[in-house]
């Protein structure tokens, strides 16, 4: 009786001890839109296209679970659109396009008042 | 008898960890029964596997429980692999491995955290969230993503792992067995802790072997059933490890045994690391993921999930997509026992058994 | 206190305003100072707290809302005021409104009684660490009341927790104070405070009893680990769980200021209150006994060492509530009655020993 009363008492002390050792230890909050955290070359964030690369095979649009992207081949006009609405960022149309014509960009910062922001054309504007 | 009183305990509660509802029936704070009702976060994972093909599927299966993504991936891929008659070369089978055990070291420091919270407790849910921060920089390092991986590929894995990647696991791994050393200083031995957990939750061999409970809370009570060990699947065979068994299976038992795997966890990712350094190889083998040819057939996989067995069945007719793929999670089962153990408790001690389980809810659901 | 009263007499005798006014009148500037005080104290604690878990919890903390993030809680306390006051359908409206008054009032008293430095004591009864304890229970009334008239059954085992957790710890607390009065040989605070000039403060002869006393008072101010009428895994928000805006704030105004004024409560009986340590005043030290306003600047210094001694039992408090998770409610009666009551009474009885001792 007397010894588990002294144990449990040890083990408080210890506890709080533990706890109270801790606030001596440098803080590891990343004061996040002041200090950006470091994103790995691999990350997956929003979309680039190179328009001259793509051949329009439309492998793309085979393998992407949400059908978030979608290729119009007009001549040799190619261009494409990201419904960032459906977009689960898995990167299976990076992985899987035979000319590497989609990458993803570390630019993660998607957010946006409009609904009609989050469809994004790409590869246009250079050809007109 | 004393009027008793219906609460509801869910779907919107802080601690039933996603939408779990539990009608629960209290004579004052005693549980007289308990109805879990699920279904909340059902997403219907099951039913579009057959509308999407076998490389559609692919990244959504890391959703079928968001904290293990990897064992997921794992349970769905090895299972087409098998009927396509696919060789995984063995450098991506012990790169899997590696990604397996570091996911569970992950889910157990986030059911370390969150369970210690359920209790009241709020500094070790902050420092099992900064030890958990380096794990997922390492995912997201690899494989681009810190929850949803996308990483293994039918064949083998996605991307080679490099040397400093390895170094970084090593450090962690040096480091990490004195954290949990402080985690155990401050829970373990807590007289608080202990009343609350000791003999709490008692869940016998045989309810738990009625109810079909597998993984950690299994081994809390006694039985040594591990699948890891049991059919030695991927290269588990080749690591030496042992899972940790407690007999008495109160909420303490599972609380030690998860403890006790998160070392084990080590240990096998530093025989990982080992193999990895000095052994060089294929990290795919050739296969055409985009046409993919499935034949006829049909196969189970057995995983050991953080949370239990992890069956993931997968039905071919032939054509590119599957015609069933099933998913048999661990917290299925944990939760349909709840009526059973929770009888005879306290109002307090719901969140305590409860949050022992380590239940997922979108797992439940899928 | 009675040189402001003094004051106030004189400045009113100037305008031929009689003396009887003056005293009916006269309790509205320490009500005034009280709730100015307890605004200030209540959003430094808050900001306090939140930065003291950060340290031990490896994080910042707030720092955006002004200087390093001082502002921090006076922005949280404006939010609040701005919020809507929610009447949930079906609850007791009067008794719903009256129950966070009722938590604040008696708290506001405690502040009262407490003797900030030796002449800055706005009650000073001859019983006055007795009414302390009597009216520092009477805030659970509030707790039961809003638990009951919330209409929600969350709410109500909160309330009945409350009620449950204060008898059991009410009386632990009471055998302590008896000990320590015993020492003093008077239950009114400035007495117990004069008592430790001579001896040594009471912390050292009834250590036992400061264990007591401070675990009696964290489960008297409802704070980790003995938060069950609160316990936010478990009852959602307990008995406030249907309370929003100002009602809310006072609740939380009323948390924070008890966490004080218990603290300081503690500070005086075993710390020595306003008391140096070595009963030597730095004032004194530094302008030499003889300075012109040096009863003045000891008045305020005390002030100084009763804040200090107080803020360092806060910050235990705060290392309890960062380490422990909480009790249950069969832990909590097993505590109490199995482990504190008869150890306060056996302290009471070793204190007695003492006493007859010292006077003999």
């Amino acid at each position: 009786m007397m010894r588990d009363i002294l144990f449990h008492i040890k083990s408080l002390i210890a506890g709080h001890f533990t706890v109270f050792k801790h606030s001596f230890k440098p803080a590891v909050t990343v004061e996040y839109p002041d200090e950006k955290p470091i994103i790995p070359d691999r990350f997956r964030g929003k979309h680039t296209f190179d328009e001259n690369a793509c051949i329009g095979c439309k492998t793309c649009m085979r393998v992407c679970p949400a059908s978030a992207v979608e290729i119009f081949k007009d001549g040799n006009k190619k261009t494409i659109l990201f419904d960032y609405k459906k977009c689960i960022f898995c990167g299976n149309c990076k992985y899987y396009c035979p000319k590497s014509a989609i990458g993803m960009s570390k630019q993660y910062e998607l957010a946006t008042d409009k609904v009609e922001d989050l469809k994004i054309e790409m590869g246009k504007k250079d050809n007109e | 008898m004393t009027e008793t009183m219906k609460i509801n305990i869910g779907p919107q509660h802080p601690s039933t960890h996603g939408v779990l509802r539990l009608v629960t029936e209290l004579d004052g704070e005693d549980i007289v029964s308990v109805t879990p009702v699920i279904g909340y976060l059902h997403r219907g994972l099951e039913k579009s596997a057959e509308s999407r093909t076998y490389l559609q599927y692919l990244p959504m299966v890391d959703r079928v429980d968001y904290l293990s993504g990897f064992f997921n991936s794992y349970a769905y891929i090895t299972a087409v692999e098998n009927i396509c008659n696919i060789d995984v070369p063995k450098r991506a089978e012990y790169i899997r491995v590696l990604c397996m055990e570091m996911n569970r070291m992950t889910s157990h420091l986030l059911w370390f955290g969150t369970y210690i919270l359920d209790l009241g407790a709020t500094s070790p849910l902050f420092y099992s969230f900064r030890d958990r921060e380096p794990l997922m920089s390492l995912f997201e390092e690899l494989t681009g993503q810190r929850m949803m991986y996308n990483y293994f590929t039918f064949g083998g894995v996605r991307f080679d792992v490099t040397k400093e990647w390895l170094d970084k696991i090593l450090k962690y791994t040096d480091e990490m067995p004195a954290k949990l050393d402080d985690y155990e200083k401050i829970i373990t031995s807590n007289p608080i802790f202990l009343t609350r957990t000791k003999n709490k939750g008692i869940l016998s061999k045989n309810t738990a072997l009625k109810y079909s409970i597998t993984g950690p809370c299994l081994r809390a009570s006694g039985v040594n059933l591990d699948f890891r060990k049991k059919f030695g699947y991927s290269i588990y065979n080749e690591l030496d490890f042992e899972p940790p068994v407690e007999t008495d299976g109160d909420t303490f038992a599972r609380y030690k045994v998860r403890i006790a795997e998160m070392r084990m966890c080590l240990s096998v990712i530093r025989q990982c690391v080992d193999y990895l350094k000095n052994n060089s190889g294929e990290i795919s083998a050739k296969v055409n993921s985009v046409a993919l040819k499935v034949p006829e057939g049909e196969y189970t996989t057995y995983v050991e999930s953080p949370r239990g067995l992890l069956n993931c069945y997968v039905k071919s007719d032939g054509t590119n997509k599957p015609y069933r793929v099933k998913w048999r999670t661990g917290s299925f089962y944990l939760v349909q026992m709840l009526p059973e153990i929770l009888k005879g408790h306290s109002m307090h001690d719901i969140m305590a058994i409860f949050g022992s389980l380590d239940v997922i809810l979108p797992e439940v659901d899928r | 206190m009675n040189y402001l009263y003094f004051l106030y007499i004189q400045f009113l005798d100037k305008y031929g305003i009689p003396e009887i006014f003056g005293d009916i009148t006269f309790p509205i500037f320490p009500f005034c100072i009280i709730a100015a005080a307890i605004i200030l104290v209540v959003l430094f604690l808050v900001l306090f707290e939140r930065r003291i878990l950060a340290v031990f919890t490896q994080r910042k903390g707030p720092n955006r809302v002004g200087f390093n993030g001082v502002l921090q809680t006076t922005a949280d306390a404006i939010k609040l005021l701005c919020k809507q006051n929610i009447n949930p359908v079906g609850v007791d409206r009067f008794l719903f409104n009256a129950a966070p008054i009722l938590v604040f009032v008696p708290i506001m008293v405690l502040w009262g009684l407490i003797p900030y430095s030796s002449e800055f004591v706005f009650m000073n009864f001859s019983t006055s660490a007795i009414l302390y304890t009597a009216i520092a229970a009477l805030p659970v009334i509030g707790l039961i009341l809003a638990g009951y008239a919330s209409n929600n059954k969350y709410s109500l085992m909160g309330g009945i927790r409350a009620a449950a957790q204060i008898i059991s710890y009410e009386l632990p607390i009471m055998f302590v104070l008896l000990s320590v009065a015993a020492l003093a040989s008077s239950v009114n605070l400035k007495d117990i405070i004069s008592a430790q000039i001579s001896s040594v403060w009471f912390i050292v002869p009834c250590f036992a009893g400061f264990i007591i006393m401070f675990i009696c008072s964290i489960a008297e101010m409802n704070r980790c680990p003995f938060d069950l009428p609160e316990a936010e895994s478990e009852l959602v928000a307990g008995y406030n769980v249907e309370y929003s805006g100002m009602r809310f704030a006072l609740f939380f105004l009323g948390e924070y200021a008890s966490l004080f004024v218990m603290c300081a409560f503690m500070a005086t009986i075993f710390l020595g209150g306003y008391l140096p340590i070595g009963n030597k005043y730095i004032s004194e030290l530094i302008f030499g006994s003889n300075f012109q306003f040096l009863q003045l600047l000891i008045y305020f210094e005390q002030v100084i060492w009763l804040l200090v001694k107080t803020f360092i039992l806060v910050y235990l408090v705060m290392l309890v509530r960062a380490t422990l998770p909480r009790l249950n409610s069969q832990g909590l009666m097993l505590l109490s009655w199995k482990f504190l009551f008869p150890l306060s009474i056996v302290n009471f009885a070793l204190i007695m020993v003492i006493k007859y001792l010292m006077v003999v």
